[in-house]
């Protein structure tokens, strides 16, 4: 069912024994690990408060670890040297409530990053923002403010911002979960284009359609743990024999 | 359906109610047999009377047929040549001391009270702009995760509210400004900024986190520093959103800087004190300088609620 892709062979993020513990004391992550290849697209699924967005937001250090090791791309993450905004100009991220910026207009979302942090020239970004616009279906829709746009346009508009920086890999933290049903199509179909373009993905979702259809691999993480990790023809198929997983996904049915 | 004429009566009555406090004002100042001259307070305003000319040092005076007078100084300076005065006072060939009274001059000169407001206009543009660098910083080191940072700035803000303008006014004036040497301006401007700044400061940080922490995130998840984020993304949203307390703390700005004529700068408040004891033209004076007052902080909230219309245009 899922295209083979030809992966390079090479890991884009390696996570060994990743372990979150909050200030408060919530012990969000326990000892994950697992490899990322490039090109590879990985969904994340599990209960509420199972540890997905924190184990998605230490990929880009949104938040620090406790205890393990994180390695993106061949860079330590948390070496002295490493720089943490040069890594994450490469890991580009969509949130569940879009976060665009609102006092800019959809065309300056886009090119706020490549003009300051990676200091393009203003003609070339311009004109990238609206290949990216163009590709995500917005290019009538630059110059007003994300206010004026729908939810899944605003997604949209943040998928393409986060692609601005040229990343070599993208995180999604529930790209669809804030949307109405009618929009979760429209923001799927731009992230199955990239899948199919080659793009690195994590992405932690709902959409079980999207997973099975897309995923090279996906991950159920229950309790901070990462219990399964596995071909989504062996998730989602007739017979799976964990039980846990099982018990997941047919409340989610 | 009878909203309007309901409406009406109340302009109305609100039109009938100011009538009245006026001519009470005005009943009550005849009951102390307080006489209004208002053209009194004109020449403070305007200043239309002749401007003298006098004497630098002494001197050998020619004075020729078109009034022109040419000083000829006794320790050697270069000569003086007046010319275009309207009322010669001396003649050809005079001898002439320092300080002496040579000729007027017709002249349309802006008044004491004019030249307080322009003082007041200036301290206050001042103040306003060094309180914003000073409130910025403040609420960028409140908000920070260094205790350092963070206590000094608590400190500051407490202490600034903590005390009276006034209080904080002599204390710049005498003490620091004894140690540095500070002029009055400059105390003056020191005080108000800093007193000002801690206002400014609580404002800003409540507007920056007022800004959901995604935004952030989003700014640094695509790789900008925390400056950049702060500079491009948080900043420019706080500031848009604090503008309405923001307009009040500069209003008060002017207003406060009414205190400074305490270390005798001639501001608009010192200017008016002035003015009333050269005059006796009392009441005219306090309340031609409340309309000046008046005329500063209304054009600086109408100047702000229209950059408030132009950014609400960009979005919600
Ligand atoms: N900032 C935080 N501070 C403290 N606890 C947190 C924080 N964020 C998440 N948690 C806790 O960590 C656990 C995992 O949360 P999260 O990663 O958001 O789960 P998921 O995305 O799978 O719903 C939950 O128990 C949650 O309450
Ligand atoms: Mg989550």
């Amino acid at each position: 069912m899922t295209d083979k892709k030809k992966y390079e062979g090479n890991d884009m993020i390696v996570t060994v024994d990743v372990d979150k513990i909050y200030p408060n004391g919530c012990h969000a992550l326990k000892k994950v690990t697992t490899n990322i290849q490039r090109g590879e697209v990985v969904v994340i699924i599990g209960p509420s408060g199972s540890g997905k967005s924190t184990y998605l937001r230490t990929l880009n250090q949104l938040e620090t670890i406790s205890s393990g090791e994180i390695t993106v791309d061949g860079v330590k993450m948390y070496d002295d040297d490493t720089n943490i905004n040069k890594l994450r100009e490469n890991i580009g991220m969509v949130f569940q409530s879009f976060n665009l910026f609102p006092h800019l207009s959809v065309k300056e979302n886009v090119m706020l990053a490549p003009l300051k942090v990676a200091g393009r020239s203003k003609d070339e970004v311009i004109s990238e923002a609206e290949v990216l616009l163009t590709r995500v279906g917005l290019a009538e829709k630059m110059d007003i403010y994300p206010s004026q746009l729908s939810g899944g346009q605003q997604q949209r508009v943040a998928i393409a911002r986060a692609l601005a920086m040229k990343p070599d890999m993208m995180l999604f933290d529930e790209p669809t979960s804030a949307l109405d049903p009618e929009m979760v199509g429209e923001v799927l179909d731009v992230m199955k284009s990239l899948a199919a373009d080659g793009m690195t993905m994590v992405v932690v979702t709902h959409e079980m359609g999207f997973a099975n259809e897309v995923a090279d691999r996906v991950l159920f993480m229950e309790d901070g743990v990462l219990l399964v990790d596995d071909i989504p023809e062996n998730i989602f198929g007739k017979v799976t024999n964990h039980v846990r997983l099982q018990k997941f996904l047919s409340n989610i049915r | 359906m009878n909203e309007k004429p309901n409406k009406l009566k109340w302009h109305v009555l609100f039109i009938i109610t100011i009538g009245l406090i006026s001519a009470g004002i005005y009943s009550a100042s005849q009951t102390i047999n307080y006489k209004w001259q208002w053209h009194l307070v004109l020449p403070y305003i305007i200043d239309t009377s002749p401007i003298d000319i006098i004497a630098q040092g002494d001197a050998n005076a020619a004075v020729n047929a078109d009034g022109v007078i040419t000083l000829t100084f006794d320790n050697g300076d270069p000569s003086r040549v007046i010319s275009g005065a309207d009322q010669v006072l001396i003649s050809d060939g005079d001898l002439i001391f320092e300080g002496d009274l040579l000729a007027r001059k017709e002249g349309i000169r802006s008044g004491v009270l004019i030249d307080g407001l322009y003082m007041t206009l200036k301290i206050s543009v001042i103040s306003l702009l060094f309180s914003i660098i000073i409130g910025l910083i403040a609420a960028l080191m409140r908000i920070s995760d260094n205790p350092f940072s963070k206590n000094l700035s608590v400190l500051y803000i407490e202490i600034i509210r903590g005390t009276p303008l006034l209080v904080q006014i002599f204390i710049v004036y005498f003490f620091l400004g004894t140690i540095f040497d500070l002029d009055r301006f400059t105390a003056g401007v020191v005080a108000l900024s800093v007193f000002t700044g801690a206002y400014v400061a609580e404002i800003l940080r409540s507007g920056i986190q007022s800004i959901s922490a995604g935004q952030m995130e989003a700014a640094r998840s695509l790789g900008m520093t925390y400056t950049k984020a702060m500079t491009y993304v948080i900043l420019p949203q706080a500031f848009k959103r604090t503008l309405p307390p923001m307009a009040g703390q500069l209003i008060n700005l002017i207003k406060d800087s009414s205190l400074v004529s305490v270390i005798s700068i001639t501001d608009l408040t010192k200017a008016g004190r002035e003015v009333v004891s050269g005059s006796f033209a009392t009441f005219e004076v306090w309340f031609t300088v409340a309309a000046l007052y008046l005329v500063l902080t209304s054009t600086l909230s109408w100047g702000i609620q229209r950059i408030e219309k132009r950014l609400a245009n960009n979005d919600r």
